[in-house]
């Protein structure tokens, strides 16, 4: 600032300032209508555009009394600019619109759509579109037959700003499949459709509510389709290639909808290879549009590795790393869905993540990690989960050096449980770096963070902590386990395994296959404090178990059935506990399974069980034939799991 | 290597050119929907009168628009946000470019008019928070406050400023944001007319000698230099 001001100046210009809009305010309670309506007007220029000037008017209490001058008055000016500068309140301020709501004032806006002056009409439905586009707006009950007359009343206005209300409202408050039904069957995609003819506002008001009302809908989807024999489809398509950027970028997202709803109407490769490449070029709109293109590519391609290939064609990487390296400040939607995109590309192709990472990406990732919106943090470490699926690059230790560790581990400690979930799935991968001897995971307390998480309150936190233990376990030396050991005792683990959510007690009992597996000393944790693990592991596998799990316990058994001749008997107490009076014979069952490897992991057991260079060998052969696990085996030889066959011959 | 192009005489040429049917009524068009795009609203209602061409707009809405643009280009900022929210409030709200740079332009003016006192404090208390709340107009802004600065600033570095295009092209901006806002197409069709000309010439040129047209405000045909 120039130096011939001073600080007095600034204040006397803050405080001057501040009494004007005391002033101004004030005379909003003027009982003199024109005095009134002055201060209205006059208060409405201020605010509109002016984010600063709608925080600091509504602190003042400005949207209470203009709602008092709305409800008060029948003078149509007066009500035209309450309502005009209640829906500037509103514009994408939430704050504003709840001040709005909390003001009582929504019904009174819902009568000025009948009033019989246009202009009042407009100012009405424009601010109950601004409310309606926020999170915050009122549940609309879709359900009550009158709630429907009345939406279909504004479809079918004349109006221009009344039926786009009428859109918005769908687009915004829609959302479950029975309202998407209910709308469907009361004919509001006839409705809609119409709105793709008219003028801007219409369309884009139409496009939204489309996709809304499409969304993961099938009947809906085939239903809007079906209209005029595809007609209105050609239109959307068309409309991808519009002058206007937002209606591109809209009925891009309309398509999107429907082609994760029912992909059968994109056969054409050509349709889904435009909407890819338009898509991409929506990201480097500067505005809105582009934040939305994003997040919508990444929806896009998500799972479908035929349109990673494409847009990877496209030069999408190139396209995407240009734009975050621009080093402007980034809407975090913007940044959400640019990592999310990246993330998706790398998720299945080598090719994707080679390119990805050889684009000098990871400084700004790792930044990325840093950022205070948790939804980025949470997509960049997406993104470092599926590029460090590149085992190529993760052996050159790409991920592995102080500078993506350290912030990596720090964010195992992140409010936001999302966060913690995705990261941890990012060591998980990394952590499988085996051409490192050392860990620098482990050197900063890494083992001792996840031990933590898998006790978290989030199930999903609880689930992947275990599974980057079992990743980090796996192959582990002796001293690895130890740390583990250190922390986690007998009592300890058994909570592990018997989490109430089966995905996390698969995890455990993967981790434990992990811990157990290697040299004959390992062996002994299932053992410590007399078998307490091992005695668990057995019971819940006569507890006829989900397939996921049991495999997973099946192989601690053939671990624990690899070593010493107590190790073998105390296996088979488990499988045949003693005194039984019905013979609960999961092994049998198991053996019969549907899942290859289920079968796979008994028949290994088994192996390990009566490998003939061990004592007592001959004696568990008998009783395994006594339960008929031998006659099975003899059943099994030409099993279609090819390894169950090699297992068995052996 | 001496070029093979194909020559054209003025005569061919002419005899050409005179091959080429146009309708009238597509001229018509042309102008029109200049006449309106640009607001000369008594000029397109004279014109609709004695071509009987209908304007693509109701006529009527071109009054506000050019209310608008006029204020602008008089230096009546102020004035002109007024008219636009009347007219639409949701053109600033959604519009933080357009807004920041109607912003700039009542600072331009007040300092133009030498209130620097006034001045000052709006840049305080206007443009400040619009560079708070996005980064993008940090610079503009900077450039503005400039304008301060300098003992005499109509011959300083930022000088562009304080021009009357300066006005004209924040004029046309809000002249652009209503027309998008009307759903109306916000360039005239005139322009890339021309625009299509110059190029389709610039074509010819690589494969042909022939008459141009290089003044385009006359239309004339110049024969090609030797």
């Amino acid at each position: 600032m120039p130096t011939t001001t001073s600080s007095s100046s600034f204040s006397s210009a803050a405080s001057s300032s501040g009494n004007r809009q005391a002033d101004v305010f004030s005379r909003l309670a003027s009982s003199d209508p024109e005095v009134k309506l002055k201060a209205l007007r006059e208060v409405k220029n201020q605010i509109i555009g002016n984010r600063t000037k709608k925080l600091s008017f509504l602190k003042l209490g400005a949207v209470p009394a203009i709602a008092s001058a709305l409800s008060d008055s029948e003078c149509n000016s007066i009500l035209v600019q309450s309502a005009a500068a209640l829906g500037s309140f509103a514009c994408g301020f939430e704050a504003g619109v709840q001040a709005v709501l909390d003001a009582g004032v929504f019904p009174r806006l819902l009568r000025l759509l009948t009033s019989s002056d246009e202009k009042v009409v407009d100012a009405g439905a424009r601010s109950l579109r601004m409310i309606f586009q926020s999170n915050q707006a009122p549940k609309y009950d879709f359900l009550q037959e009158k709630n429907m007359e009345f939406l279909f009343s504004l479809l079918n206005s004349e109006n221009e700003n009344v039926s786009g209300l009428g859109a918005s409202i769908i687009a915004h408050a829609c959302g479950t499949t029975v309202e998407q039904q209910v709308l469907c069957e009361a004919g509001v995609l006839e409705k809609l459709v119409i709105l793709l003819d008219g003028s801007l506002s219409q369309r884009e008001a139409c496009l939204e509510s489309l996709a809304t009302v499409l969304k993961n809908n099938p009947e809906a989807v085939s239903r809007f389709v079906g209209l005029e024999a595809g007609r209105y489809l050609s239109s959307v398509t068309e409309l991808t290639k519009d002058r206007y950027p937002r209606t591109r970028l809209l009925s891009c997202l309309c398509l999107v909808v429907i082609y994760n709803t029912s992909p059968s109407y994109f056969l054409n490769m050509g349709t889904k290879s435009s909407l890819v490449t338009t898509l991409l070029e929506l990201l480097n709109d500067p505005g809105q549009s582009g934040d939305e293109a994003a997040l919508g590519l990444s929806s896009l391609i998500a799972e479908k590795e035929d349109l990673q290939k494409l847009a990877y064609e496209a030069n999408a990487i190139k396209n995407i790393v240009d734009i975050l390296k621009t080093g402007s400040e980034l809407h975090p939607k913007r940044l959400q869905g640019l990592f999310l995109s990246l993330a998706e590309l790398c998720s299945k192709l080598e090719d994707c993540r080679c390119s990805f990472l050889s684009l000098e990406m990871l400084d700004l990732l790792v930044n990325a990690l840093r950022h205070n919106n948790a939804d980025v943090r949470t997509a960049a470490c997406i993104c470092f989960r599926n590029a460090a699926r590149s085992v190529k690059n993760l052996s050159a230790g790409r991920f592995t050096n102080d500078h993506v560790m350290l912030p990596l581990v720090q964010l195992l400690h992140d409010p936001s449980s999302s966060v913690q979930v995705a990261v941890l799935g990012a060591l998980s991968n990394i952590v499988l770096d085996f051409s490192s001897p050392k860990s620098t995971f482990i050197e900063y307390g890494g083992i001792k963070q996840l031990i933590e998480l898998s006790k978290s309150m989030d199930p999903n936190a609880r689930c992947s902590a275990l599974r980057a233990l079992r990743n980090l376990m796996f192959l582990a030396d002796n001293k690895r386990k130890e740390l583990f050991y250190s922390e986690v005792k007998a009592q300890g683990f058994v909570s592990l395994i018997s989490d109430p959510e089966p995905t996390v007690q698969e995890q455990g009992l993967a981790l434990l296959r992990n811990l157990v597996d290697g040299c004959i000393n390992s062996i002994e944790f299932v053992f410590d404090e007399e078998g307490l693990i091992l005695d668990t592991v057995g019971r819940q596998l006569r507890k006829s178990p989900q397939a996921q799990m049991a495999i997973q316990g099946m192989y601690v058994l053939t671990n624990v059935a690899s070593g010493t001749e107590l190790h073998k008997e105390a296996v088979m107490q488990q499988l045949f506990p003693q005194p039984q009076a019905e013979s609960n014979n999961f092994m049998l069952k198991f053996l019969q399974s549907h899942e290859s490897q289920l079968r796979s992991a008994t028949v290994w057991t088994i192996i390990n069980l009566i490998s003939p260079s061990s004592p007592g060998a001959l004696d568990r052969h008998v009783k395994l034939r006594e339960e008929g696990i031998i006659p099975q085996l003899k059943n099994m030889v030409n099993d279609s799991c090819l390894d169950v066959k090699v297992h068995k011959r052996s | 290597k001496a070029t093979s192009k194909k020559v054209i005489t003025r005569e061919e040429w002419e005899k050409k050119l005179n091959a080429v049917k146009l309708r009238k009524q597509d001229m018509n068009t042309l102008v029109m929907n200049f006449l309106v795009t640009e607001g000369y609203v008594d000029a397109a209602a004279k014109f609709q009168r004695e071509s009987g061409t209908k304007p693509e707009i109701d006529l009527a809405t071109i009054t506000d628009r050019m209310a608008v643009k006029k204020a602008v280009q008089n230096g009546h900022v102020e004035d002109a946000i007024e008219k636009v929210n009347d007219l639409n409030p949701e053109i600033l709200d959604t519009n933080p470019e357009l807004f920041f740079h109607l912003q700039q332009q009542r600072l331009i003016e007040l300092i133009r008019q030498g209130k620097t006192e006034e001045a000052l404090e709006f840049a305080q208390e206007e443009l400040a928070p619009r560079g708070e709340e996005n980064q993008a107009f940090l610079q503009e802004l900077e450039k503005t406050v400039a304008l301060l600065v300098f003992e005499d600033a109509s011959n300083s570095p930022v000088k562009d400023l304080l021009d009357i295009s300066h006005r004209l092209k924040t004029a046309s901006e809000v002249n652009a944001a209503i027309l998008t806002s009307q759903s109306h197409e916000k360039d005239p069709k005139l322009p890339s007319l021309l625009k299509m000309l110059i190029w389709a010439q610039n074509q010819l040129d690589e494969k042909a000698v022939y008459p141009h047209i290089n003044d385009l405000s006359t239309g004339q045909l110049e024969d090609p230099p030797e």
